[in-house]
C-alpha cells in the first residue's frame, strides 16, 4: 500500500510541470521578449489596453526562437493568443500556418501606418530600427562616416558583429559590389577581407553591449536600440547614418495565433498598438521608430538612425531586405559566413 | 518493491523517446525559409560532415582532452592538500574556497573571466579573449572544484601507513608520491578525469562567451544550426554524430583507464 501511495505521488510530482499555468479569465496571452521589450510592451500597450477594454493581458516572455518551437508545438490550440517577432522569423510562422490571416476591418488605425509596415496580410510591423554602424569615439580615433570604413586596415581587431545573423553585412557588402541580398554572391570576396578585422562574433544583443562597454569591440554592426540603450547609460557610442548606404531596417511584428479563442481581443490589442498616441509612447520608450506616420518624435530624435517620421524617410533612410529572401537564404548564408569569415 | 523502479523507468523512457525524435528529425528534409520538412534523407548526416562541423568536433576533443589534463595537474596538488592537512582550519578554509564557485553559477563565472582575459584587469603578452587559450582556461576553472573533489575523496581513503612504509625503506618522497600514492589514487584520477571529459565535450557557455563566435565547440554548432540557422533537422544530425562520437570516445577512455586503475 504504501509503494502505491510512493508511485502515485511520483507520478504526480513527475506531472506537475505539464500543467499549464493558471491564467486569468479571458485574459489576453502575448508572446513577447524578455526584458525592456516586455516591459515596454507591458508598460506602454498592455496597461492602455486593460484600461480601455477591461482585458487583462498577460505574458508569453522568451527568444525567437524558442516561442516559435513552442508555437509550433501547440499548433491548432495556441498557448498564446497574440506573438510579436522579427518580419522574417514571422515568415516562419506563416510557412507553418501558425497566424491568422488579419482583418483589416478591425484595425483602423493600419491605414495610418507606412506602407512598408505592411509585411503580409498576417503580420504588421509594429516598431522599426536599423542595424548600422557603431562605434567608441573614445576608443577609436579615427572618424567613421560609411560602411566601406569598416574595410580600413586601421580597424582591424576593432570590429564586433551578429554571427547568429551575418544578413545584414552580406547585405552590404552586396550592395557595395552592385548586387543585393538576392545576388548576395558578388559581395563575397568583399566579406572575405572582413575576416581579420574582427574581433568578436556575438550572438545575443546583451553580448553586443558588454562588447562595446568592455571596449572588446569598440566598432559595431550594431542594433540601433541598443546603441541608444548604451547612450542612455552614459557609454559614449556613436551612431554613424553611413553616407555610402543606408542602415539595413529591422522591422519587428505583431500577429494573431491561428486558432486563439480570442482573435477580436488580439484585432484589438493590435489596432491599439498601431495608433498615433502608443507609438508616440514606444518612440520614447524605446528610441525605435514609429510605424505610425502622425506619430509624434521628440526633436532629440528625429533624423537619427532608425526613426523615420515619413514616407519618404522610410524609403531613403533605410534598406529593407526582402523577408521572403532572407528567411530562405538565412541558414545557407550562416553557413557560407562561418567556413569564410568565422573560421580562424 | 519492483514498484520502485518505476520512476527510473519513467525518466529512462522520456530520454529514449526524446532520443528517437531526435534521430527522426535527423532524417527529415531541410526547407530553408519553411519550418515544414521533406521526406526522408539523409543529406542532413552528409551536411554536417562538411569541414567546418568536422573542425568544430576536432576542437571539441583537443579542448577536451587538455581540459581533463590540465584539470588534472592543477587539481591533485590542492586535493592532496586537502585531505592530508591536520589542520581542520586549513581544511576548513581550502573547502569555502573550492566550494565558491558553485555558488556563482556558469554564467556569472564566465563574465568574470571576460574581464579577466580581456586585458582590462591583466594586461596578458598574447591575445587570451576570444581565442581557445581563453576558452581552456575557462574550462579548467569550470572543472577544477569537481575534480578536486572526487581526488580528495580518493586520496583520503589512501591509507597513509603505505607512504610511511615506503620511506621507512629509503624511498625519497617524489619516489613515493611516484610510486605509491599516485597508483593508489589511480581510481579518482579515473573517475574525475572520464567527467571533466565528458562534460567538457558538452560544454556551452564557457565557449559561447569566451570564443567570442570564434571558438565552436559541439554544442555551440547545435545552437548554430538549430536557434540562428533553423535548420532543426541539420542541428538533430550534428548532435546525433555528437552523441555517437562521444560514447565511442567515453567507451574507449574507460576501457583505457579502467586497466590502469586496477
Amino acid at each position: 500500500m504504501r509503494s502505491r501511495i510512493l508511485v502515485a505521488v511520483l507520478v504526480a510530482l513527475l506531472g506537475l510541470p505539464l500543467v499549464p499555468p493558471a491564467r486569468a479569465q479571458n485574459a489576453l496571452v502575448v508572446s513577447v521578449w524578455g526584458g525592456n521589450w516586455k516591459n515596454t510592451v507591458e508598460s506602454v500597450i498592455g496597461k492602455a489596453f486593460t484600461a480601455k477594454t477591461g482585458i487583462p493581458v498577460e505574458y508569453e516572455v522568451g527568444g525567437t526562437i524558442d516561442r516559435l518551437a513552442k508555437a509550433r508545438v501547440a499548433k491548432g490550440n495556441p498557448l498564446v493568443d497574440l506573438n510579436f517577432t522579427t518580419t522574417h522569423v514571422a515568415r516562419l510562422y506563416i510557412s507553418d500556418g501558425l497566424y491568422e490571416k488579419l482583418d483589416m476591418a478591425k484595425l483602423p488605425n493600419a491605414r495610418e501606418i507606412a506602407k512598408e509596415a505592411f509585411r503580409s496580410d498576417f503580420h504588421l510591423g509594429v516598431w522599426a530600427y536599423v542595424y548600422t554602424v557603431v562605434y567608441r569615439p573614445d576608443l577609436v580615433k579615427e572618424e567613421i562616416t560609411k560602411w566601406s570604413d569598416l574595410w580600413k586596415p586601421s580597424l582591424k581587431g576593432k570590429i564586433a558583429m551578429p554571427d547568429f545573423d551575418p544578413s545584414h553585412i552580406i547585405t552590404i557588402a552586396a550592395l557595395m559590389e552592385g548586387g543585393d541580398e538576392v545576388n548576395w554572391r558578388k559581395g563575397e570576396a568583399r566579406l572575405r577581407q572582413l575576416k581579420d578585422s574582427v574581433a568578436a562574433f556575438y550572438s545575443t544583443d546583451a553580448q553586443s553591449q558588454d562588447l562595446m562597454k568592455t571596449g572588446q569591440g569598440p566598432v559595431q554592426v550594431m542594433l540601433s536600440v541598443n546603441a541608444y540603450h548604451l547612450q542612455e547609460q552614459g557609454i559614449p557610442v556613436k551612431l554613424v547614418q553611413p553616407a555610402d548606404h543606408p542602415g539595413i531596417v529591422g522591422i519587428d511584428t505583431m500577429a494573431v495565433m491561428a486558432g486563439t479563442k480570442r482573435a477580436d481581443a488580439a484585432h484589438q490589442f493590435i489596432n491599439l498598438a498601431l495608433s498615433k498616441e502608443i507609438q508616440t509612447e514606444l518612440v520614447k520608450a524605446l528610441r525605435a521608430g514609429p510605424v505610425n506616420l502622425g506619430a509624434t518624435v521628440p526633436a532629440n530624435l528625429k533624423g537619427q538612425p532608425g526613426i523615420f517620421v515619413s514616407a519618404a524617410e522610410w524609403k531613403q533612410r533605410g534598406y529593407i531586405m526582402n523577408d521572403d529572401a532572407r528567411a530562405k537564404n538565412l541558414p545557407g548564408w550562416r553557413e557560407w559566413f562561418t567556413a569564410n569569415v568565422v573560421k580562424k | 518493491m519492483k514498484l520502485l523502479l518505476v520512476p527510473a523507468v519513467v525518466v529512462l523512457a522520456v530520454f529514449a523517446a526524446a532520443l528517437a525524435a531526435l534521430f527522426r528529425w535527423s532524417l527529415l528534409e531541410f526547407i530553408p525559409g519553411s519550418l515544414q520538412t521533406g521526406g526522408l534523407t539523409l543529406a542532413n548526416f552528409r551536411g554536417v560532415l562538411a569541414p567546418q562541423y568536422l573542425g568544430a568536433v576536432r576542437d571539441t576533443v583537443v579542448l577536451s582532452a587538455l581540459t581533463t589534463v590540465l584539470t588534472l595537474v592543477c587539481a591533485y596538488p590542492v586535493a592532496y592538500v586537502l585531505a592530508r592537512t591536520p589542520s581542520r582550519r586549513v581544511r576548513s578554509a581550502l573547502l569555502v574556497l573550492i566550494l565558491a564557485p558553485f555558488f556563482t553559477g556558469a554564467i556569472v563565472r564566465t563574465y568574470a573571466w571576460m574581464l579577466v582575459l580581456g586585458n582590462t584587469v591583466v594586461t596578458w603578452p598574447v591575445p587570451m579573449l576570444f581565442t581557445e587559450r581563453g576558452v581552456l582556461v575557462g574550462l579548467v576553472h569550470f572543472s577544477m572544484p569537481t575534480m578536486i573533489l572526487i581526488l580528495a575523496a580518493a586520496l583520503s581513503h589512501v591509507d597513509p601507513v603505505y607512504e610511511r612504509a615506503a620511506a621507512s625503506l629509503g624511498a625519497r618522497p617524489f619516489r613515493v608520491f611516484w610510486r605509491v600514492t599516485l597508483p593508489l589514487s589511480m581510481p579518482g584520477i579515473v573517475s574525475g578525469g572520464l567527467i571533466v571529459f565528458a562534460w567538457t565535450l558538452s560544454a556551452f557557455p564557457t565557449p559561447e562567451l569566451l570564443g567570442g563566435g570564434k571558438v565552436k565547440m559541439i554544442a555551440n554548432v547545435v545552437k548554430d544550426l538549430g536557434l540562428d540557422s533553423f535548420n532543426w533537422p541539420g542541428a538533430a544530425a550534428f548532435a546525433m554524430l555528437a552523441l555517437a562520437l562521444t560514447l565511442a570516445l567515453l567507451t574507449a577512455v574507460g576501457r583505457l583507464s579502467a586497466g590502469r586503475a586496477t
